[in-house]
């Protein structure tokens, strides 16, 4: 193996990454504020694909510039499925929990299909499209402008949860809700407003994916195990934690893949995760 | 606890078995005892589940790890050997049991969402290591022999010799879970789940008992599993081995109510009947009508009754006049339910 | 959003445990009553056959209709809708298309598919083969496009003697079980494996150029593997060597280390076989990366459905692929424009490999039943046994349709076809063919 391809195997590995922590940190914040892993996250990010998609289509709006309504429209989903769903079962079982996001995410996926055809679509010309090369590395602009975008809204989210009124008030619903409750913070808003941001977050990612990816409605299926793998690597409730996790994965993923075998690529990220939680318990940055 | 509710209790639960003996005498249809034979199948696995993922509350899902196990054990054993699956699905079972230690003992450091995490993790490495295993056939999966037939290697033609079976096994697994949950071990299990520290001070080893919970759960579900490529006479990755199985083993348990005895069959006759119904009615158009039905009726379980519907059931005997018991916290076991 | 006065009463939050109230409960069971009285009728419902008009033939039909495969699956389905229409008169039929005249010998009585869902599940495709026989009482099944799925539903149809007519399953184990009950109108993976290897010695006479190394692309469920398999053999028996074998999972997220490796080993042709998701990332992955063989080849499914060119547009251009259809074989055969057309009134979109097959499946059944005289399993099963069906009443590029004892039709061909300027142009066998080939394959910008 040269130099040249193990620098290309690297970049790759890293984009990708990059693009798998964005889809991760929206999961991570819900879970974080309030203890529910949503199964149906995936689909959240299937939702942003056809917003975009549509938005293209129809408005002839580029992926890239339809990303601030892309945002807009799946806060607004996630606030309704918290309105609608997640607000009740707020008390119920861990294991509830998990049998109404696993049931939401059927739902979204029988939707997609219902209204839009299992079709599977592609944003043909987007504005970031093509190739860069520089000198034996070469990657697509689309996957570069995703891996830039996830940096960003990452970047975004610590400074809105650290530096903001409103982004302390959701840190500090996470940390101790009862405390958080005293000091008058109102739960309910917070936690809608995590289910919103969550959502936004997959939203912002499958805008940035559709892109490049192939857009149908159970895209959301190649996505989650990952996303779940990063999350729980990081730390259930991290964001920094889910960000060095995805470029990890990304890394172990696509470097693992070159050298033992693409059929094993999955299972080497397993691997890893396993092993990780083996030493550490609580993942790389998680709460204690 | 009196001798008396002791007495009704078996009445009923004699009625109940004899019920189901008697079933195929009204439902002659092989496709509706098809039917009958998944509930079957759904509940037992619901109920081996039940007994790590409730009595002692680890939520493991990756039990298709033990569902292939079995399933490929008793399958190989046939193919290779010419052993009868009388033979090949205990084997399974203690293949299944090793396996279960030697997952159990990492695993079982972890918790929560980590632990659920970690057996998810580890069901999806087997998967990819028989899907690209020569030896077991990969993906391309294994075929049992349609030349052989009868109860000695367990193929039948017709469907009702299967439900004799599933209902066997059913009523094996579903002893196996009442003898526990009226041991000690029982005890400890539930000390396991609700009061971890107090039992650790105790002198309870949480690990020991966490692994006594997952190897009999998994020695039940391997069973499961011997009984699919049995009826199904064709294993793959894919069907066996797949995370969408383990989860759905887990929805029958959790849908019925986590923690009690019966609850994953009431369980697996309310998922399985939702999923067959509304494929058979709607899964023709092609148009995911289907999918959204059976997601609506599975969010409105989880909204409506987030205990499993015999919780629910219970939650409504203590609320009726002369109901006797105090309430007790909701989504928590109670010492006798 | 603003916070909450500090004394109000934070309502909902996980910390306030009320007691649940009797009228909640209530509520709740009532809610769940009606779910489960729901549930139970529907369970009993299930089988509950409705009425059917006495003079109607039901056959069953098994596809994907949901699940990752759902946009193949609907695509099959309006083909055999369209077969249907076709054989029970509700469309005029070009003349000499088999089952064209409808069922003369049935007293013209109409036939009626009734569509079974197997999400790509083959335990499903069980489920619904059995559900179709015993309680839709359909005479003989079609379908399930999956290979591991039509193996357990014809395992079915096998054990109650029902007829069973797969149209559109390449794997080559399916008729060496011996069953006494499956046919199959395609040819399978042997065949089409086999023509790749003599379109590559063709070639190699043609240009000069040596193309014996070959880069193996194939996704891992049964279809990818058994691929692999005869490929692997078929290498060393004519004297390929391989350069590298990727087997990869399908659905993922990242094709690099897949494409990385194959770059790395150079091969001159790569050999692919990919559902339609994958189909569509790695060719966005060879172009990223700057991957180029000399030939694609591309072993139908995801680089032949109606989506992948209507999505990759130039991308997808100058791929080669092994094909069982193509619509620039009308000029040889008539049928083909016409009921091609047909197709497009009826559902927007050509025929394809996938759906031209499905609708032969049903109507090569629909010939039988009608020449059976009746719809007992027996009859069937002989008639499609005698079934002897020339090219020129066929929509596909084969000889005819003639079983052999395994049920396998014998006069099947294949085709290969170019993606050339947006139409999959008939390359090979040269005989047939429409185009030239374009050799070796443009850079991807210089398009």
């Amino acid at each position: 193996m040269t130099a040249d391809i193990l620098i290309q195997v690297l970049v790759s590995g890293l984009l990708i990454g990059l693009i798998y922590a964005l889809v991760a940190v929206g999961l991570t914040l819900i879970f974080g504020v309030m203890d529910i892993v949503n199964f149906a996250h995936g689909e959240f990010l299937m939702l942003g694909m056809y917003a975009s998609f549509w938005a293209f289509v129809l408005f002839a709006i580029d992926p890239i510039v339809a990303l601030p309504m892309t945002a807009l429209l799946l806060f607004a989903v996630g606030v309704i499925v918290y309105q609608t769903v997640i607000r009740r079962i707020l008390k119920a079982p861990m294991l509830s929990q998990i049998f109404a996001t696993f049931g939401l995410m059927i739902l979204l996926r029988g939707l997609a299909q219902f209204f839009w055809k299992p079709d599977h679509r592609l944003i043909p010309h987007s504005l970031v499209s093509g190739n860069i090369a520089l000198g034996p590395v070469q990657f697509g602009l689309p996957q570069f402008v995703a891996a830039l975008g996830a940096i960003g809204v990452t970047g975004a989210l610590w400074v809105f949860l650290h530096r903001t009124r409103l982004g302390t008030a959701l840190e500090a619903t996470a940390i101790d809700r009862e405390a958080a409750t005293l000091m008058g913070i109102d739960g309910q808003k917070m936690f809608a407003l995590a289910w919103g941001i969550g959502a936004a977050c997959a939203g912002l990612a499958g805008g940035l994916i559709a892109t490049f990816f192939p857009i149908f409605p159970e895209v959301g299926a190649n996505f989650i195990l990952i996303a779940f793998v990063v999350v729980v690597l990081g730390g259930f409730g991290s964001i920094t934690g889910a960000f060095l996790a995805g470029i990890i994965v990304g890394l172990i993923e696509v470097l693992g893949g070159f050298l033992v075998g693409p059929e094993y690529k999955t299972a080497i990220v397993l691997s890893l995760l396993l092993i990780v939680l083996l030493v550490r318990p609580r993942g790389l940055l998680g709460k204690a | 606890m009196t001798t008396m509710t002791q007495t009704r209790k078996a009445a009923a639960a004699a009625g109940l078995l004899a019920l189901a003996a008697l079933l195929p005498l009204a439902v002659t249809e092989p496709s509706q005892q098809n039917f009958l034979i998944l509930i079957l199948m759904g509940a037992q696995l619901g109920v081996a589940w039940n007994i790590v993922g409730g009595y002692a509350g680890q939520v493991s899902l990756g039990h298709a790890v033990f569902y292939g196990i079995g399933a490929y054990a008793s399958t190989m054993l046939l193919l290779t050997l010419g052993l009868s699956p009388w033979i090949g699905a205990p084997v399974g079972g203690l293949v299944a049991v090793l396996f279960a230690l030697a997952m159990g003992w990492p695993c079982f450091r972890l918790k929560g969402h980590y632990f659920a995490m970690a057996t998810i993790a580890v069901a999806e490495i087997v998967q990819v290591l028989v899907t690209n295993s020569d030896l077991l056939e990969g993906a391309v999966g294994l075929t049992l022999p349609m030349d052989r037939g009868g109860l000695g290697w367990l193929i039948f033609l017709s469907k009702l010799p299967y439900y004799y079976v599933a209902l066997g096994l059913l009523v094996l697994t579903v002893l196996a879970s009442w003898a526990i949950e009226r041991s000690h071990i029982g005890y400890y299990f539930r000390a396991i789940k609700d009061e971890p520290e107090a039992a650790r001070a105790l002198g309870v080893s949480l690990t020991r008992y966490k692994l006594i919970a997952l190897s009999v759960s998994a020695f039940l579900t391997a069973l499961g599993g011997s009984f699919y490529a049995q009826k199904e006479m064709f294993i793959d990755p894919g069907s066996v081995l797949a995370t969408s199985v383990s989860i759905k083993i887990a929805l029958i348990a959790i849908l019925g109510g986590v923690g009690r005895l019966l609850g994953p069959v009431l369980g697996a006759v309310i998922l399985i009947t939702i999923e067959e119904y509304s494929r058979t009615l709607f899964g023709s158009t092609g148009s995911g009508t289907d999918m959204i039905i059976y997601a609506t009726m599975i969010i409105l379980v989880a909204v409506f009754s987030p205990s499993g519907v015999l919780g629910l059931l219970g939650d409504l005997r203590r609320h009726l006049p002369g109901g006797g018991r105090t309430a007790a916290e909701p989504g928590k076991m109670e010492a006798r339910p | 959003m603003r916070f909450a006065d500090a004394n109000s009463e934070p309502t909902g939050t996980p910390s306030t445990s009320r007691p649940v109230t009797r009228r909640r409960t209530m509520a709740r069971l009532l809610g769940v009553a009606a779910l489960l009285a729901t549930t139970a009728l529907g369970g009993l419902g299930i089988g509950a056959a409705p009425a059917r008009a006495e003079d109607e033939i039901r056959i069953g039909v098994i596809y994907p209709l949901t699940g990752a495969a759902a946009s193949t699956g609907v695509e099959l389905k309006a083909a055999a809708e369209l077969a249907a229409a076709i054989i029970n008169k509700e469309i005029p039929a070009p003349a000499g298309l088999v089952a064209g005249v409808g069922m003369p010998h049935m007293k013209g009585a109409k036939i009626r598919l009734v569509f079974g869902d197997h999400q790509g599940n083959p335990q499903v495709g069980a489920t619904e083969a059995e559900r179709l026989i015993t309680s839709e009482k359909v005479a003989a099944l079609a379908g399930a496009y999956f290979s591991n799925v039509t193996a357990t539903a014809s395992q079915v149809a096998e054990r109650y003697g029902v007829p069973f007519l797969n149209g559109e399953s390449s794997s080559a184990t399916l008729t060496q079980r011996h069953f006494k009950w499956f046919f199959r109108t395609t040819p399978h993976d042997d065949l089409f494996v086999t023509n790749f290897f003599t379109f590559l010695e063709d070639m190699e006479k043609k240009t000069g150029d040596k193309l014996r190394t070959v880069g193996l692309f194939n996704e891992n469920t049964l279809w990818g593997n058994e691929t692999t398999k005869l490929q692997v053999k078929l290498a060393a028996d004519r004297k390929f060597d391989i350069a590298e074998k990727i087997v990869y999972p399908a659905k993922t997220t990242q094709m690099t280390s897949e494409v990385q490796r194959l770059k790395a080993s150079k091969p001159a042709v790569i050999m692919q076989s990919s559902y339609l998701g994958d189909a569509i990332l790695s060719m966005k992955t060879y172009k990223e990366l700057g991957f180029l063989p000399k030939m694609l080849l591309a072993n139908d499914a995801g680089f032949n459905d109606s989506e992948f060119l209507k999505t990759m547009g130039k991308d997808g251009e100058f791929v080669i692929s092994r094909e069982v259809w193509a619509l620039d074989q009308a000029d040889r055969n008539p049928l083909i424009r016409q009921v091609n057309d047909l197709m497009k009134q009826r559902s927007g979109v050509d025929f394809n490999g996938n759906s031209a097959r499905a609708f032969t499946a049903i109507a090569v059944l629909a010939d039988a039943i009608d020449r059976a005289g009746a719809t007992t399993p027996d009859a069937i099963r002989k008639a499609l046994q005698e079934t002897d069906i020339p090219a020129t009443g066929l929509i596909m590029p084969w000889k005819g349709v003639k079983f052999d004892a395994d049920g396998q039709n014998e006069l099947g061909q294949g085709l290969i076809v170019q993606v050339q300027n947006g139409q999959y142009a008939t390359v090979w066998p040269f005989d047939v063919a429409t185009k030239p080939v374009v050799y070796p394959m443009p850079a991807w910008d210089g398009r």
